[in-house]
């Protein structure tokens, strides 16, 4: 008897050694998923295909019925939206020609703009049931061209990033599980010109707002409602998606910068269709690496 | 074929608490309530009370093979559900020889499951740095939802499967499958 009490301590003992190798194993800043892993994704992922579809059959017939009540007012208001945007149509075609116009003068070829990326069109297939871990699951991967670090958005604005890819799906981080090694290079534009330059922190569960700590001390407060935009310059995400609005603007705890407390502007919890953002412009240290693989 | 059955019903599982979370209201997910579905440990639960005899150890390594599954597919940190599944099956395995296999006891150990397994997760995240919450808070808003919805789903389990996890058992008992 004791040695059968022995004998299940030391399995015990065993067993949370293997846990805390397979944790110290996991949380290793990795790249690449292990081969078994992609496996599994992919099963699942497949398995998650079939369901998906009854079931996001079912919550949709939910909310038609909530959008049913609401469809007077929002007439009204996208009535008027309409009207502007026609306004707006001429306007942006001509600063299109002018726009190309200028790019030919100056010899810049689409891929030099920070501004321009492929679109992947993908569907979230599943989020995962562990709520401090924000992780959804798109239906696009490898294969579709989706690779690790890319931006991923639906049209209110950016959501998060591909974390991890396997041949036929891929693990999106969100914006609101970011920690301090997810940054993002934003910055605020005026009309006038002056940009407020500064970079996406972390997310702050408590106030549920992305911390956008300013790097250059301006003269001009940043103020409330003022949208906050990826800059590019970071040389991950391309330049120009919308990432939310200020909410409030807070000193640090030395007093010395400021930090704006953003809301992200996408709803973090209602997302189905989204758009990954392939940057056009490769990094440089990218395309030595791709030369690399070449030789 | 039929020793197939308890694998794929756990896959199933597996599965549906991916799409879990887009079947509760969008009002319980924005806010401060944090409700984790462990569907997979609650039918281990109930093939631990049912299906076993007492020198069986299925559910125990279901839970190794499925806890590790759902850390490979929805969390990415392995070993966490693994560990804390098949050790909070292990200890409904040695209640389960002291108690008779009926409704209260299925609650009853649901209740003792849910509660070890999720305060072994919360433990370990909490020594790997994923998250920081307080206790108090970690009782209020995330151990106390989890539980009760996760019970709300054994209720409604329990008179789909009872039956024929048992008769499943029985055969298995018999000889006639060795799985």
């Amino acid at each position: 008897m004791s040695f059968l009490r022995r004998r299940k301590l030391f399995i015990f003992l065993i067993g949370f050694i293997v846990l805390v190798a397979l944790i110290g194993y996991s949380l290793r800043d990795r790249t690449n998923l292990t081969i078994a892993e992609q496996f599994i994704h992919d099963t699942v992922g497949f398995a998650q295909k079939i369901v998906h579809t009854p079931v996001n059959f079912i919550t949709e017939i939910f909310t038609n019925i909530d959008d049913l009540r609401d469809t007077y007012t929002e007439n009204q208001v996208l009535k008027e939206k309409l009207a502007e945007y026609k306004g707006l149509i001429y306007e942006v075609q001509g600063l299109k020609e002018e726009n190309e116009e200028l790019r030919e003068i100056a010899d810049l070829k689409e891929s030099d703009l920070l501004r321009n990326f492929t679109p992947i069109q993908a569907t979230v297939m599943s989020r995962s049931p562990e709520r401090w871990i924000e992780q959804v699951t798109i239906n696009k991967g490898n294969d579709d061209g989706v690779a690790e670090n890319m931006a991923v958005i639906t049209p209110d604005g950016m959501i998060g990033k591909v974390l991890t890819t396997s041949p036929s799906t891929a693990k999106v981080q969100l914006l609101s599980g970011f920690d301090q090694f997810n940054r993002i290079s934003a910055s605020v534009s005026r009309e006038d010109g002056s940009e407020i330059v500064g970079m996406i922190e972390e997310y702050d569960q408590d106030s549920g707002s992305l911390l956008f700590r300013i790097i250059e001390e301006s003269e001009k407060d940043l103020e409330e409602g003022e949208l906050v935009f990826s800059s590019g310059l970071g040389g991950v995400f391309p330049s120009g998606l919308p990432i939310g609005e200020v909410k409030e603007v807070v000193p640090d705890q030395y007093g010395l910068t400021r930090t704006a407390l953003v809301e992200p502007a996408a709803d973090m919890y209602d997302i189905n269709q989204v758009i990954v953002v392939d940057r056009a412009m490769k990094n440089e240290s990218d395309t030595e690496v791709s030369e690399e693989e070449a030789e | 074929m039929k020793r197939l059955y308890l694998p794929l019903i756990l896959f199933l599982f597996l599965v549906l608490e991916g799409v879990a979370l887009d079947l509760l209201p969008g009002r319980l997910l924005t806010g401060d309530l944090l409700i984790v579905p462990h569907w997979v440990l609650i039918f281990l639960v109930f093939i631990t009370i049912f299906y076993e005899n007492e020198r069986t150890y299925y559910s125990f390594i279901y839970a190794l093979v499925f806890g590790l599954l759902i850390d490979v597919v929805y969390t990415g940190i392995l070993g966490v559900y693994m560990f804390s599944y098949a050790f909070a099956i292990y200890i409904v395995h040695l209640l389960n020889k002291l108690v008779h296999a009926n409704i209260h006891v299925s609650i009853l150990l649901g209740v003792v499951a849910v509660v070890l397994s999720d305060i072994s997760i919360n433990v370990i995240y909490l020594v790997a740095g994923v998250n920081d919450m307080i206790w108090q808070d970690y009782f209020m808003t995330r151990l106390l939802p989890t539980l009760i919805s996760n019970l709300v789903f054994l209720v409604i389990l329990y008179p789909l499967f009872v039956k024929r996890l048992t008769t499943w058992g029985q055969e298995q008992l018999s000889g006639n499958n060795t799985l």
